[in-house]
């Protein structure tokens, strides 16, 4: 069985880690000191480039290549720290900063003195008030101890550290959101380009950063990049020639709620399959598992014949869903997929930030057909359209035949794609919110349209056996275009 | 709906502790405004919700138009606009919660105290009438391994059923 | 200049220049609702997709981009030699494919969701960007089978009134009042399909503030749909029933560039009309609202003469007769001739010639509204000088700096004439003591005027002039640019145009004059007044001319 390597929450249950004293006792803030003693801040950010590290938070972007789009001769500029955390099945940030505050803030020292920064702001989400108090006592202490303020620890760098509240709206969780939402304003998420790495907070480039990518500086300067490179997988990614290397390096807190023995964090090296992970997780509650969902809500569903999936940045996304922010939601043979969609649906209806026009009124609508649909007042009409499969050439795609399926499922469809089209990955949204909604959508329809016909029939929702729920692995679009990626092999 | 201005009868002051933490907190900033988030918390802290005087002074304090604040006061479910309970119970009701028999917990309240699950544009129709309890529905309140979830206040309880938020809540002053 | 191919046209545009208004220039319509020239550019209404080309590096060549780009938002540069596409192009843009065809529609779908589509019942049914678009790009149908939201009609302010039911929150209205005003009054309230515009009030809907600042009225011309209405223009008229002239705004000496809608009875509404230089796209309320003294009933219509101590109508003949009669008695020291800071250049400079030419006099005025306060916008100011053309009406009066019958001097300097002949048009102007003594005084006050103002009371002979929409002419403003008012309406009864008035008055004693029309004047300016040689009507055209530019 898969072991847990814990690396970034190894000291998490020491007693008082969250106190300067005991934290030091476990290594804490050596890692920064061997930092700046050792490092130049351009050798950090190759470091963290070599080390193939992913953002944590959702888009799971390269962090080095992130850094280095930062203008350095923009002063002043500004670390963001994402702890809004609100992604659903999400809670790993939230542990650091109740129980281990000192680690995050370690974290930030090495990303500042690394990138030149000298104000970091740490956006807490409102309701994360133990967090924010834990973490604020920490800042207190860090300063005291002259790990925080003007020239620290005599190496010349000034570090300021603040936390701030939000207040309760999931999109301020995106970075431009957040931006926005931290100048005082609605957390409407801004246009991009210009991106913040170069246009950012108080228009200032501005590094967004999430909690546990934060986490894994201090070990990664430790204890080295070969190291670090050890964990996890790389791939080579063979759209190039010759292929380059694709990592998915270093461990992942993986959130595992829902139908689940034990659920929690595990942190686990990154590639480990969906099967494992439940493994691990105490395995499922009821008699089987009848969908995943990967990477918070916003992923695209995985079926039970899906399992085998990787749950690294690459596999999932050649596997058409994400890991996102690493919060796997199980659901057993009871659950009904209509009614979990709706429940998903109901949340981004209500989160959508309401600034650009097809997410302001498509969510709310693809939520009120779902709920027609949920309360058995699915229309029977039933119209032709092009059936979609293997197609001429074995590819995915218009098989030249037509189907017939229930208006509502395609309009459900539609609405969903034209916020942001899952097919083309491309979306008419200021934001990527747009393709949060459609994902969860439009990947539950087509990998359970059982269900959902079912319940149109019927006129009430109907939870169908696992087989029967879901479409075969030849109707099912995603497990038909899957690629499994393949291990980098350096070339000879 | 007239086109009368309100006249603000009590205008509202922090409180000699809270001016102290305003002063520190907008030094945080490089423009006033972004202290927004953190001075509507701490306005809501002493007057209980953001009334049209507290956001005068907010605007005031914050040097802007009375209309940003009222603006980020209706985006956020955070902020009330409208008098709440003393405790103010959120009952997490996104997937992870609902997996786990969230709705159990949720209609218990409601029967418990005969209210109805507040809305952001009516608070009173989920808030007792001795002013003691507001009920709320919430999203992801990222405690999905210990679901259901509850936060109270600044509290948040696990792993509930019926009974425990019955105890929970009676425990309450 | 940056070289693009837009569609299938090869141009040339400005760095800088965003796709919307690259492709405007070339006659291709990019739809769009939150974009606004004048306005900072949010991208929320994504109506504006197109097709950018990009070069593709593993296919070796220029493709469609994967995303579509909004218009608003992207703008051209010159690439650098070894980044053009194609070898020669800085930028490839389509407008015209079908997926920026389809993106289109389904934004549109959307916008259509909960609006009511009340065009028949609209103010702005006509002239509404959404009924044009949705007609040339939307797909006919609805497939929303929902309830709409019907969020309330509310009372922003004095004249503007929201239709929430029509907003598409393009958020146009919030960042006018940020931007350009600096006020701030309006904002969203409430989160995602429940956002609404509004102004800030209790939770008994009350107002805290009022949309009252001046320049409010902008708003109801940015919206692009009916959502904000003027209450001046609620219900009044169907646009397409209107005619149009443009014009120059006769409020302040700021010179705003204006249409005015009309009919046969009279002025309907005022809208600005863009100048680069002067106004953008804005226009002050004072500006706006204040045309309606031109329709009053209570408008000077016949001459008037004063018997047995009561003005009484008289007929045109009688009147000139009655003025000629004294001004030919009169010594030329003791007649002083007072031109209008309301007046056109081309009556200014009559009244001028009639003076100096005609009844041999220097005792040239110039009256006008008094000053009133300035107020300064981030991005408008509005003038003290509540005169269109102080600065036109002293060159062509030729009144120096010094000149002795002009502001407060003015009394004093007519102290001891006998004979004058003021040309108002600042009828409101009340009269205070002293002025109205020195007024008395004069044996024979002859006033032209368009009400029977404190001046007009005072007078002997009184002529009905005309309000600036019944005129044609020239208005010089504060900073030197000359620009064209056009008649719009007929004037009231037996008024006449004013400088025909002077005409008239001029031949009777025995002046050269014959003009047929004002641009005659115009063209004895360009050749007279110095600066003004570039003046003509012809050469004024829409935009104006500036006399500092030369
Ligand atoms: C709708 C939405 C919500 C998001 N919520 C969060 C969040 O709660 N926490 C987070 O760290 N990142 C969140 N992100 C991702 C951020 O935009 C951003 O990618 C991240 O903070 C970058 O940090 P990283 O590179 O360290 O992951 C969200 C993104 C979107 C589109
Ligand atoms: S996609 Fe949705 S959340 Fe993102 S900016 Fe648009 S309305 Fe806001
Ligand atoms: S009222 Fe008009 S200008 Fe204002 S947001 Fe709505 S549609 Fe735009
Ligand atoms: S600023 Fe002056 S010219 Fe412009 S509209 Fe107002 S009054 Fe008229
Ligand atoms: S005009 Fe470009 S998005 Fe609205």
């Amino acid at each position: 069985m898969v072991q847990e390597r814990r690396i970034l929450y190894e000291h998490l249950d020491v007693p008082d880690i969250n106190t300067f004293d005991v934290f030091r006792q476990y290594d804490g803030y050596k890692r920064f000191e061997k930092t700046i003693k050792e490092h130049q801040p351009e050798e950090i950010c190759d470091m963290v480039t070599q080390s193939g590290l992913k953002g944590r938070g959702g888009a799971g972007f390269s962090t080095g290549l992130k850094w280095s789009f930062v203008p350095r001769d923009i002063e002043p500029r500004y670390l963001c720290c994402n702890a809004d955390e609100s992604e659903p099945g999400t809670f790993s940030n939230r542990y650091v900063l109740e129980k281990n505050p000192h680690l995050l803030i370690e974290g930030i020292l090495i990303c500042c003195y690394a990138m030149g920064i000298s104000t970091a702001y740490v956006y807490i989400r409102g309701e994360f008030t133990l967090g924010k108090r834990m973490l604020d006592a920490a800042i207190e202490e860090a300063y005291r101890h002259g790990y925080l303020g003007k020239n620290i620890l005599g190496s010349g760098f000034d570090l300021d550290v603040y936390s701030h509240p939000g207040a309760g709206a999931y999109i301020c969780g995106e970075e431009t959101g957040l931006i926005e939402s931290l100048e005082g304003k609605r957390g409407q998420p801004r246009v991009k380009p210009p991106f913040p790495a170069v246009e950012g907070l108080f228009h200032k480039p501005t590094v967004v950063q999430n909690v546990e990518t934060l986490c894994n500086l201090p070990f990664l300067m430790g204890q080295g990049v070969e190291w670090y490179t050890s964990i996890g997988r790389t791939y080579g990614d063979t759209r190039f020639d010759p292929p380059q290397s694709d990592p998915n390096t270093g461990t992942k807190l993986y959130c595992i709620s829902g139908d689940v023995n034990k659920p929690g964090v595990y942190e686990l090296d990154l590639g480990l399959t969906a099967e494992e992970l439940i493994e691990v997780a105490g395995g499922v509650k009821g008699e089987r598992v009848k969908a995943v969902i990967p990477g918070g809500s916003s992923a695209p569903i995985l079926t039970h014949y899906e399992l085998e999936c990787r749950l690294d940045f690459t596999s999932l996304t050649l596997w058409k869903s994400m890991l996102g922010s690493g919060g796997i939601i199980v659901m057993n043979e009871t659950r009904n997929i209509v009614d979990c969609l709706l429940n998903i649906m109901k949340f981004y209806a209500h989160e959508s930030c309401g600034q650009c026009t097809p997410c302001r009124w498509g969510t709310p609508w693809v939520r009120d057909i779902v709920q027609r649909i949920a309360d058995g007042e699915g229309r029977q009409t039933t119209i032709q359209r092009p059936r979609f499969g293997i197609a001429e050439g074995g590819r995915w795609g218009d098989t030249g035949e037509m189907e017939e399926v229930y208006e509502d499922l395609d309009l459900l469809e539609s609405v969903a794609n034209n916020i942001a089209n899952v097919d083309t990955m491309t979306w008419n949204t200021i934001c990527v919110f747009g393709i949060a909604v459609s994902w969860p959508a439009v990947s539950y329809l087509r990998k359970f349209r059982p269900e959902f016909e079912a319940a149109i029939r019927e006129g009430k929702l109907v939870t169908l056996p696992v087989e029967e729920a879901t479409v075969p692995p030849e109707e099912n679009y995603a497990y038909q275009q899957r690629i499994v990626p393949r291990l980098f092999e350096a070339p000879a | 709906m007239s086109n009368e201005l309100i006249q603000i009868e009590t205008p509202f002051q922090f409180s000699e502790e809270n001016q102290r933490k305003f002063d520190k907190l907008i030094q945080r900033y490089p423009v006033k405004e972004a202290a927004m988030l953190p001075t509507l918390h701490l306005a809501q802290k002493q007057a209980g919700y953001i009334s049209p005087a507290v956001m005068e002074h907010v605007a005031e304090l914050l040097e802007l138009p009375v209309m940003k604040v009222k603006d980020v006061v209706t985006f956020y479910p955070m902020f009330f606009e409208e008098p709440v309970g003393k405790y103010v119970i959120r009952v997490c009701y996104t997937l992870p919660c609902a997996l786990r028999d969230c709705k159990l917990v949720l209609e218990h309240i409601k029967e418990k105290f005969n209210i109805d699950v507040a809305s952001e544009t009516d608070l009173a129709k989920g808030t007792t009438p001795d002013g003691k309890f507001t009920l709320l529905k919430s999203e992801c309140l990222a405690s999905c391994d210990v679901a259901p979830v509850v936060m109270v206040n600044d509290d948040l309880y696990k792993n509930l059923t019926p009974e425990k938020m019955e105890e929970i809540l009676d425990g309450l002053e | 200049m940056a070289f693009i191919k837009l569609n299938d046209l090869e141009v040339e545009v400005e760095d800088g220049t965003n796709i919307i208004e690259a492709a405007r220039q070339h006659d291709i319509e990019v739809p769009h609702y939150c974009y606004h020239p004048g306005l900072t550019r949010p991208a929320n209404c994504r109506m504006c997709l197109v097709e950018p080309h990009v070069f593709f590096p593993p296919a070796g060549k220029v493709v469609p981009d994967r995303q579509l780009a909004t218009g608003c938002t992207t703008t051209v540069r010159t690439a650098p030699p070894d980044r053009k596409l194609d070898g020669k192009y800085d930028f490839i843009v389509r407008t015209d494919t079908p997926r920026v065809k389809k993106a289109r529609e389904d934004i549109l779908e959307f916008l259509l969701v909960h609006h009511p589509l009340d065009c028949p019942v609209c103010d702005q049914a006509g002239e509404c960007d959404l009924q044009d678009f949705s007609y040339n790009h939307g797909s006919g149908k609805s497939r929303y089978l929902e309830v709409k939201n019907v969020p309330p009609k509310k009372d922003l302010g004095p004249d503007v009134l929201l239709y929430s039911t029509r907003c598409i929150v393009c958020t146009r209205c919030i960042r006018f009042c940020d931007e350009v005003a600096g006020t701030g009054e309006l904002g969203l309230i409430h989160r995602g399909s429940h956002d609404e515009i509004d102004i800030p009030r209790d939770h008994d809907e009350n107002p805290l503030r009022l949309l009252d600042n001046k320049l409010a009225g902008n708003v109801v011309d940015i919206c692009p749909v009916g959502a904000l209405i003027s209450k001046d223009f609620l219900f009044k008229s169907r646009p397409w029933f209107m005619k149009q002239v443009n014009s120059v705004c006769p409020g302040c000496s700021v010179g705003c560039n204006i249409t005015v809608d009309y009919k046969e009875d009279g002025l309907y509404r005022i809208k600005p009309r863009f100048h680069e230089d002067i106004n953008q796209h804005w226009m002050c309320d004072d500006g706006r609202l204040g045309y309606h003294y031109v329709n009053s009933e209570d408008r000077l219509q016949i001459p008037m003469k004063r018997v047995d101590g009561e003005l009484v109508p008289t007929s045109w003949a009688d009147a000139l007769n009655l003025i000629v009669e004294k001004f030919s008695e009169t010594d030329p020291e003791s007649i002083a001739v007072i031109g209008s800071a309301q007046g056109t250049n081309e009556e200014n400079y009559l009244l001028g010639k009639l003076a100096r030419e005609v009844l041999k006099t220097e005792s040239i005025g110039l009256f006008g509204r008094e000053p009133g306060e300035e107020h300064k916008f981030p991005q408008f100011t509005i003038d003290a000088d509540k005169n269109p053309n102080t600065r036109g009406a002293r060159d062509m009066l030729k009144l120096g700096e010094d000149a002795s019958l002009t502001g407060e001097a003015l009394w004093n300097g007519i102290a001891n004439v006998k004979v004058a002949y003021l040309v108002n048009g600042a009828p409101e102007r009340p009269l205070d003591e002293g002025a109205k003594q020195v007024l008395e005084a004069v044996d024979f006050l002859v006033v032209q005027d368009i009400f029977e103002s404190d001046v007009a009371q005072l007078a002997d002979v009184v002529l009905p002039g005309v309000t600036f929409a019944e005129k044609d002419g020239s208005f010089t403003n504060a900073k030197g640019w000359v620009q064209r008012i056009h008649r719009a309406v007929d004037p009231p009864g037996e008024a006449r145009v004013d400088w025909e008035i002077i005409q008239q008055l001029a031949k009777r004693l025995g002046g050269e004059m014959d003009y047929h029309f004002a641009g005659e004047i115009a063209l004895e300016i360009a050749e007279n007044v110095p600066d003004y040689q570039d003046a003509t009507h012809q050469n004024i055209g829409a935009g104006g001319v500036n006399i500092e530019r030369g």
